[in-house]
């Protein structure tokens, strides 16, 4: 019995081998699940090295770059199309000027600003805001002058949809949003169209960014009418640029 | 009339009126509505300076606030009116210090206030939207100061009128 060769193993000695079968069955399921495991584990173990904001930054300063490049180059563009068919104003100088009192929220939606007459400042310049144009001056003294927001409930200012081609008239009621007043029955202005100011516009420059129509109300007469959210945002703005015309 | 208009400290301090119109400080605001500065001030100067200067105070109040302000509305006939009413309310009958009548009058004179700024802006054909919460904020907020602030200027005008008077 002693001398016997062993041709097929007992099936103690294959029980007693179990932590190799156990390595058999965990590499088959690695093979099965086409390595899930290890690639866990590296993402685990490589986190800390992962391109982190740092480059996110980077590429998004550069995509900055790249887009500000972009908006030069159209404005010359638009500068020099504008001078080809005559309709350029003359064009005046941008005065930053700080926003020393701030009162959006009460009876008058007004802002002081701290330069004035001196600077070149006169009452109807068109004011902006890091966003778009946030309403125009309604009266200087030598180094202040006041604001009347387009929000203000006397604010009136001629307005361009620009996704419809449509004109429409933008009134402040004395709320956060004012409200954009058609002139024809069928306008087809969505909530998210961007509104301007109308590209024909002398008394402000014209296609700066307004607003965003929020809510359309179609059922208004006589002309349907919709509610426009500012892009600027008026609360928080501490520096405008009031756009002066020049010598006029 | 009484002495407080002569003494030029006590007149100085409606400086402060115009003054805090426009910082409007942002922590004593409710949803971005100002309380009524020129309420707060005028009610313990009629109070105790009469009927004459009362009126007078409120006329110079709206005057300079109407140049401060956009626009053609005017608070000077509700201001006039009010501190003329407070000043005879000062004069007749027991003196006027507890918390709870001067936020109620300061309560008064601020709704009269934004009423008739309201009225105005109806007139004059453009409606604010947000008129009524306006108004509604602007009255809670100036009754609600009142009695801090307005007691307080009452003390130290009654002081200096008896220590005068």
């Amino acid at each position: 019995m002693n001398g016997r060769l062993h041709r097929v193993p007992a099936l103690r000695k294959i029980l007693q081998a179990w932590p190799w079968g156990l390595l058999l069955l965990s590499l088959a399921g690695v093979r099965l699940s086409k390595g899930a495991f290890f690639a866990d584990a590296y993402a685990l173990l490589s986190r800390p090295f992962w391109p982190g904001t740092a480059q996110a930054e980077w590429l998004r300063s550069a995509q900055r770059l790249s887009d500000q490049a972009r908006v030069s180059q159209l404005e010359q563009d638009n500068r020099r199309l504008r001078g080809l068919l005559a309709l350029d104003r003359s064009p005046g100088a941008a005065v930053s000027a700080p926003v020393i009192s701030r009162d959006p929220g009460g009876w008058w939606q007004q802002l002081e600003l701290g330069k004035g007459s001196l600077e070149g400042i006169a009452a109807g310049d068109p004011v902006l805001a890091p966003g778009g144009l946030i309403g125009r001056v309604a009266s200087v003294t030598p180094s202040t002058a006041r604001v009347a927001l387009l929000t203000n409930a006397s604010s009136r200012l001629g307005v361009w949809v620009g996704r419809t081609q449509r004109h429409g008239l933008l009134v402040g009621a004395g709320t956060p949003r004012p409200k954009l007043q058609f002139l024809e029955k069928d306008t087809g202005v969505r909530p998210g169209d961007v509104v301007t100011t109308s590209p024909a516009s002398t008394l402000v420059p014209p296609n700066l960014t307004v607003g965003v129509v929020q809510a359309v109300d179609e059922q208004a007469v006589p002309a349907p009418d919709a509610l426009v959210q500012l892009s600027a945002p008026v609360d928080a703005v501490d520096w405008v640029r009031v756009l002066t015309r020049g010598a006029r | 009339m009484g002495v407080l208009h002569r003494q030029r400290w006590c007149g100085a301090t409606a400086l402060a009126v115009p003054l805090l119109t426009l910082a409007s400080p942002g922590v004593l605001k409710i949803a971005g509505v100002a309380p009524s500065w020129a309420v707060l001030w005028l009610l313990p100067w009629a109070l105790v300076d009469g009927p004459a200067s009362g009126a007078v105070a409120g006329l110079a109040l709206g005057l300079v606030l109407d140049g401060l302000n956009l626009g053609d509305a005017s608070q000077v006939p509700v201001l006039l009116l009010l501190g003329w009413w407070w000043g005879r309310l000062g004069r007749r009958g027991a003196p006027i210090e507890r918390s709870f009548s001067l936020g109620l009058l300061a309560l008064l004179g601020s709704l009269a206030l934004g009423s008739s700024l309201l009225l105005q802006f109806r007139l004059q054909g453009h409606w604010p939207e947000a008129g009524w919460h306006i108004l509604l904020a602007q009255t809670l907020l100036t009754a609600l100061l009142a009695p801090m602030i307005c007691s307080l200027l009452l003390l130290r005008w009654r002081q200096v009128a008896s220590l005068r008077g």
